[in-house]
């Protein structure tokens, strides 16, 4: 083996992740998106018919609380990321390993990842015939696929090595990436609910 | 009692800067928006610091040291969401006076104020080394669950400040109206 293809076959991980936001950035801007997107019109009225749909469209309250809930879970997951990435830039915990923080705040994170993703499909739902038409709505899934990739294809496989082996810039830039990538998450979820009204 | 708050809500009607903000699609949505963004900051602490009492988050990590690091991002998150909600409640003021999930959400804060007051102080005295182990002392972790029960009520009602259901105006006298402190031929909603 070539050094170039053990080089390779280190971020391979990383690799697959660009290539992937490279394609979904073609397709972004291709006639294949909009082809696409009148296609999944179908698929969003199927799901307003769903137990889900019926459930948070019939009953206000119970779609506000599942909505409450979202909030919540996203409260546990920023929690999470602001921890491990507070730690990466040096403002917090210096003195416990980086290592271990990563890890006890990924297993946090990825409770609210899970009820985030399972409150969201709820909602979507109660609400499919309407997000369907907002282009905020398809930012918010653009992002959020970006920071789920974000975090286990690049952050955690490249952060499960010796820190010491990494340059610091780098730490520091996944760090700010991370932040920057769920708080736009956060903030593209709550712009839904404006441009819906 | 009721007819103090909604006269008070009608004087803060009555300046332009708080028709401004109502009427401002893109600052009332930017401050709600940084309110409820602020929540993964406030929120996101204190629900690490409850956790880690509980034995249910980071376990190797002191209780005390977490809570002692956590303590001021938490509070910047509350200071900035304090601002906004009253920023929120100003542009809206008569509305919000009169909403019964405001008037709960308020006196869960309160609740909430004073159980962090209280689970503070048994930190500062509880004796041992207490904060090395998995889960910490029984009034803590009453303390810790309170104050996750709390805010998941206060946000609960905060989502659901946004819903008309009991809203003067939508209410026939009754509970409702009781609760939510309409006054007797009140000429603005």
């Amino acid at each position: 083996m070539t050094t170039a293809t053990m080089s390779i076959g280190s971020h391979r991980r990383t690799i697959t992740t660009v290539v992937l936001v490279l394609i979904t950035l073609i397709f972004a801007f291709s006639s294949a998106r909009r082809a696409m997107w009148v296609d999944l019109y179908e698929f969003f009225l199927w799901m307003e018919t769903t137990w889900f749909g019926v459930i948070g469209k019939t009953w206000g309250a119970a779609f506000a609380v599942v909505e409450a809930f979202h909030l919540l879970a996203m409260a546990l997951l920023g929690g999470a990321v602001f921890v491990a990435d507070f730690r990466l830039l040096g403002w917090a915990f210096t003195e416990v390993p980086a290592q271990e923080i990563m890890d006890k705040s990924h297993k946090v994170f990825v409770v609210g990842l899970i009820v985030v993703l399972s409150t969201g499909v709820f909602m979507a739902c109660g609400v499919a015939g309407k997000i369907y038409w907002l282009p905020v709505f398809w930012y918010k899934m653009l992002v959020l696929m970006t920071g789920i990739l974000f975090v286990f294809f690049i952050k955690r496989p490249l952060l499960a090595r010796d820190l010491d082996e990494i340059k610091p810039w780098v730490v520091k830039l996944v760090a700010v990436t991370s932040l920057l990538v769920w708080v736009t998450v956060a903030a593209t979820g709550r712009w839904i609910g404006f441009a819906g009204s | 009692m009721n007819e103090l708050l909604y006269n008070f809500a009608m004087w803060l009607d009555t300046f332009e800067t708080s028709t401004m903000l109502h009427e401002s699609y893109y600052m009332y949505n930017w401050i709600e928006s940084t309110h409820v963004l602020t929540l993964m900051l406030c929120l996101g602490m204190l629900f690490l610091i409850d956790l880690r009492m509980l034995g249910m988050a980071f376990p190797n990590i002191p209780a005390n040291s977490l809570a002692d690091r956590l303590n001021m991002p938490m509070l910047i998150g509350f200071a900035v969401m304090l601002v906004t909600g009253i920023i929120l409640f100003y542009a809206v003021p008569v509305r919000n006076t009169q909403s019964v999930w405001l008037r709960i959400k308020l006196l869960l804060l309160f609740a909430a104020a004073v159980n962090a007051f209280l689970f503070h102080k048994n930190m500062r005295e509880a004796k041992g080394d207490w904060a090395a182990q998995l889960k910490a002392p029984k009034n803590l972790q009453i303390g810790a669950t309170l104050s996750l029960g709390f805010w998941i009520l206060i946000v609960i009602a905060g989502r659901l400040i946004a819903y008309d259901w009991f809203d003067c105006e939508y209410t026939d006298p009754g509970i409702s109206q009781f609760l939510s402190g309409c006054v007797d031929g009140q000429t603005v909603f």
